[in-house]
């Protein structure tokens, strides 16, 4: 039913969406305007990294309107909008690093500064030199959701302590944004490639659902409460940090209710991949549009957890399990929580975009052959970068504290990342794998960067306490 | 029967070398190894969080099976020398083949070599010699150096370049097991501890992380430490000012700071922490005698160590207590945090040999400081600091380091270098036209070679096209040419 709405609408044709977008882009300028000229600010960090957002969200827009429909003048907005926005960034990098007095990367928040960057200079490379004009689709949400993060993370330039006073740590730390954003090319370019192979769209259906069903599983595996409440740090305002019951231990609070309301988005987004594997039990093709609405249902259901989160989180004081007494939370004490559900819906709306548009996306990307070539080429870049990035790190772990390797988790899983990649380029190289199944590789590097990059630090304990 | 052992371990070798075995080994390095970055480890860990986290039974089962100590288990390491000597096998069975490809490069330009190499074109020529000066220039002018080679019949050309780039495989492995080979080392040899050092204070044990002490075969001692603070009050800085000493003579000395070890004789000292003793290194009171009120005395006391008030009375600080507290008629030390400080002083006459105990802050039951012939009062109270240091011993770390570089060589080699191979020979094709027949590979990169490909056939394309317009009987003449052109 859906699908059919959507093809009875004519394609866009036209310059529509590039001054929509550009009217969008001029209003919250203006609107970043007026609070510059109340503050009297105007090239502050803060203010730079808001217009990198505003540009990154305009390119996004566009670059997914150009997915739409296939208007071939989108793409050089959306290329203009992503200079911009590169722009911006670069000068919000310059910015903080003349503030701090060091090269932004000593905190999650300065690294993801880098990385964000760092995506977006390879998004235009790729466009340029390789011709991968719709590679924004992915990079940018992704980018959207990296400034997004930045604007919740806690931000204060922080003095260096003696641990990370060394250019060890910058070469460490530079080389891993380049190796974990070419890591990202790489896994949208597998992504592309599956596309372009004619892989069946309900295949997207059932990774699309399983990607939700894993974020909203790892969120209620780790904070569900007794009686459904969902536990979230607390937030300390008047001191912009999180609570903490004593050293290193932090406080816990319960927004009661949530969990159920999670729970059941867990199941609304199960759905469709219930649906689609009895549809592979039975060989019965005509469960799949059923799957499609039911993903439409999922949508709709995270949109409302998202937006019972946000209003949650922001307002209200709750009871904990660990101390007496009601306490505030915040956003910014929960960005991981928040990312993962965004995450999780800019996911399932590219999947749509998959269902509605494929025809017009295939036509608009290189050959599989070429795709499947540059995401080698990618890996081949992500590579070396990585193999450096781990023994600068050795290089500088011994100089700090007398031991180049010591098991900690980030270490290890820089490792176990090091490894699959290593394992790509062995079957690539020896087995001739090709195609799917070097992409599937790509992918799966790509899931384990992230647990690296996020899931360590969040999940594990270690050494890398500040990164 | 020896053949059939031979046999048997020529098949484990094989099996070793098999590209099945290593994916196999390495999954299962992986595996292990983010089990022990999920389960909580037993020597970062201490006992009373892990019994926290898992129950008696779960925490039995885990220690019984390794889990809870997995990066120092007998069979983690097993396993990595598993997956060296896979890699070693790997290397060693395919090695001879590269070898003979690498020293040997394949020159020749025989007819079924021709047919074979996917890459090659012909153009006619007037005469063999021309020809093969037309395309030196042409190679010249990529960038290569070509070199004739003279078979039976007929002369040949073949320029290559990167040859290396064949043997970057090897590299990386090779340095892979250089790796290895230093944390090996490291993990037989190596030592690590920590030790921590007042100020004047010198040892020559260092307790180890693992148990055990080891003697040092010099003694290191420390003239002093401190910590620097940002506006904030975080820490920004901390050093130690270290000397080694060695049959009582100095022999080097260094301040270091976090980043910066001491390294004498392979072991190296890290600034590593820094706090408080707890003890008092100099306690500075100001003293009025009852009798001439107004006479006052600035003192420094340190500890047991009398200080003359007048020429009959001494006072000697005896006894100090971070974080004092009373019960049952004693007097009790609570923690070795500067909380709630109390000193206890002797105020001794040496013509009666009389002795009064005073305390600072005068506790009642104990201080009898109204019997002192003066009165005390604290001014400043500094406390003795101590530096930590990690102390490790790293014979295998060069190996290490000089596998990293070895490993970035072999990459850049691996990923970057492209060894490209040209051949270029004058043949008669059917009719009998005389014909320069030119060919040449890449081992990876195709792509970007058929552009160099196609560049190479142009560029000698007009250089035969030159060659025509100088005239075809002045062939030593246009070798002339090239020459000064060049």
């Amino acid at each position: 039913m859906a699908r059919a709405k959507a093809e009875q609408q004519p394609a866009t044709t036209g310059m529509t969406l590039v001054v929509l977008v550009g009217l969008g882009i001029l209003f919250l300028l203006f609107m970043a305007f007026l609070n510059v000229v109340k503050s009297g600010n105007l090239l502050t960090e803060s203010n730079l990294l808001y217009s990198a957002l505003i540009f990154y969200a305009g390119a996004g827009a566009l670059y997914l309107g150009f997915g739409v429909t296939a208007t071939e003048s989108y793409v050089k907005f959306a290329s203009l909008a992503t200079w911009a926005g590169l722009l911006a960034n670069t000068a919000a990098i310059g910015h903080r690093w003349y503030a701090a007095g060091h090269p932004p990367f000593a905190s999650i928040y300065e690294m993801l500064l880098s990385f964000v960057w760092t995506l977006a200079a390879l998004t235009l490379i790729a466009e340029k030199k390789f011709g991968v004009k719709v590679i924004g689709t992915v990079t940018m949400p992704v980018a959207i959701v990296g400034v997004v993060l930045m604007q919740l993370l806690p931000s204060d330039v922080h003095p260096l302590v003696p641990a990370l006073q060394s250019t060890w740590l910058h070469v460490h730390v530079t080389l891993a944004m380049l190796a974990y954003a070419a890591c990202a090319l790489s896994f949208a370019l597998a992504m592309m490639f599956l596309i372009k192979d004619n892989m069946k769209t309900e295949t997207f259906l059932a990774a699309t659902s399983l990607f939700s069903v894993i974020s909203y599983a790892a969120i209620l595996c780790t904070r569900f409460e007794k009686w459904g409440g969902l536990s979230v740090i607390g937030w300390d305002e008047p001191n912009k940090s999180e609570m903490f019951v004593s050293r290193g231990i932090r406080l816990f609070v319960v927004i009661p209710d949530l969990g159920w309301l999670l729970l059941l988005v867990l199941l609304a987004a199960a759905a469709p991949l219930v649906l689609y594997a009895y549809g592979q039990q039975t060989k019965d093709q005509s469960i799949l549009p059923t799957a499609n609405r039911a993903v439409f249902v999922s949508i709709l259901m995270q949109v409302m957890a998202l937006i019972a989160f946000l209003l949650r989180t922001r307002s209200g004081a709750y009871p904990s399990l660990d101390a007496q007494g009601l306490f505030p939370t915040s956003l910014k004490a929960s960005p991981f929580i928040l990312s993962a559900l965004v995450g999780s819906i800019f996911v399932s709306l590219l999947y749509l975009l998959l269902l509605w548009r494929r025809e017009d996306l295939e036509k608009l990307l290189p050959s599989a052959q070429d795709l499947d070539r540059i995401t080698y080429k990618t890996i081949c870049l992500a590579f070396p970068l990585l193999t450096l990035m781990i023994a600068a790190g050795a290089y500088w772990a011994n100089r700090t504290w007398g031991s180049y390797w010591n098991w900690d988790p980030k270490e290890t899983w820089a490792a176990i990342t090091w490894l699959v990649y290593a394992g790509y380029l062995h079957m690539r190289v020896t087995r001739g794998w090709r195609g799917r199944r070097a992409a599937y590789f790509a992918i799966l590097g790509f899931g384990v960067v992230m647990f690296t990059f996020f899931g360590v630090t969040y999940l594990l304990p270690g050494l890398h306490a500040y990164a | 029967m020896a053949t059939k052992l031979i046999a048997l371990l020529r098949k484990g070798w094989q099996t070793l070398g098999a590209i099945k075995t290593g994916v196999v080994l390495l999954i299962t390095v992986v595996i292990v190894s983010a089990a022990g970055t999920l389960i909580l480890q037993r020597p970062m860990t201490d006992p009373d969080e892990m019994s926290r986290a898992y129950s008696p039974q779960v925490l039995r089962l885990l220690d019984a099976v390794g889990l809870t100590n997995v990066f120092h288990a007998w069979w983690f390491v097993a396993l990595l020398v598993l997956v060296s000597a896979s890699i070693v096998a790997a290397s060693v069975e395919r090695f001879p083949n590269a070898w003979r490809y690498f020293s040997r490069p394949y020159r020749s330009t025989d007819e079924s070599f021709r047919k074979a190499l996917p890459g090659h074109k012909r153009i006619p020529i007037k005469d063999e010699e021309s020809g093969l000066v037309a395309a030196e220039r042409a190679l010249h002018s990529l960038g290569f150096r070509p070199e004739r080679v003279i078979g039976a019949d007929r002369v040949a050309l073949f320029a290559e370049r990167n040859r290396v780039s064949e043997m970057a495989v090897y590299i990386v492995h090779a340095s892979l097991l250089l790796i290895f080979l230093g944390g090996i080392v490291d993990g037989v040899w190596g030592w690590r501890g920590y030790i921590s050092l007042e100020r004047g204070q010198q040892v020559t044990q260092v307790p180890l992380k693992d148990g055990g002490t080891k003697a040092l075969p010099f003694a290191i001692r420390c003239e002093g430490a401190g910590q620097e603070n940002y506006k904030d009050g975080s820490p920004k800085r901390w050093w130690s000012k270290l000397a080694v000493m060695e049959g009582g003579r100095e022999v080097q000395r260094k301040e270091i700071v976090v980043n910066d070890p001491l390294v004498y004789e392979g072991v190296r000292f890290y600034q590593s922490g820094y706090g408080s003793t707890g003890k008092v290194e100099q306690l500075l009171l100001t003293a009025s005698s009852r009798e001439n009120k107004g006479q006052l005395h600035d003192i420094a006391l340190t500890m047991n160590t009398p200080v003359e008030l007048d020429a009959d009375t001494t006072v000697r600080l005896a006894r100090f207590i971070p974080d004092y507290f009373v019960r049952d008629g004693e007097v009790y030390n609570r923690s070795e945090r500067v909380e709630n400080p109390a000193v206890q002083m002797f105020v001794e006459s040496k013509k009666t040999g009389k002795s009064i105990e005073v305390w600072l802050p005068e506790i009642e039951g104990f201080a009898h400081n109204a019997e002192s012939p003066y009165t005390f009062e604290a001014k400043d109270l500094q406390l003795g600091s101590f530096t930590g240091l990690q102390v490790s011993y790293e014979p295998g770390q060069w190996a290490v380091w000089a596998g990293c570089l070895l490993m970035g060589l072999g990459l850049a080699t691996a990923f970057y270098l492209v060894h490209i191979r040209f051949w270029v020979v004058p043949v008669r094709d059917t009719h009998g036209q005389l014909m320069l027949w030119f060919g040449g590979t890449a081992n990876k990169n195709r792509e970007a070679f058929q552009h160099k490909f196609d560049a190479f056939a142009e560029k000698l394309e007009q250089e035969l096209a030159k060659q025509s317009e100088v005239g075809s009987d002045a062939c030593a003449q246009a070798h002339a040419t090239t020459l000064a052109g060049d």
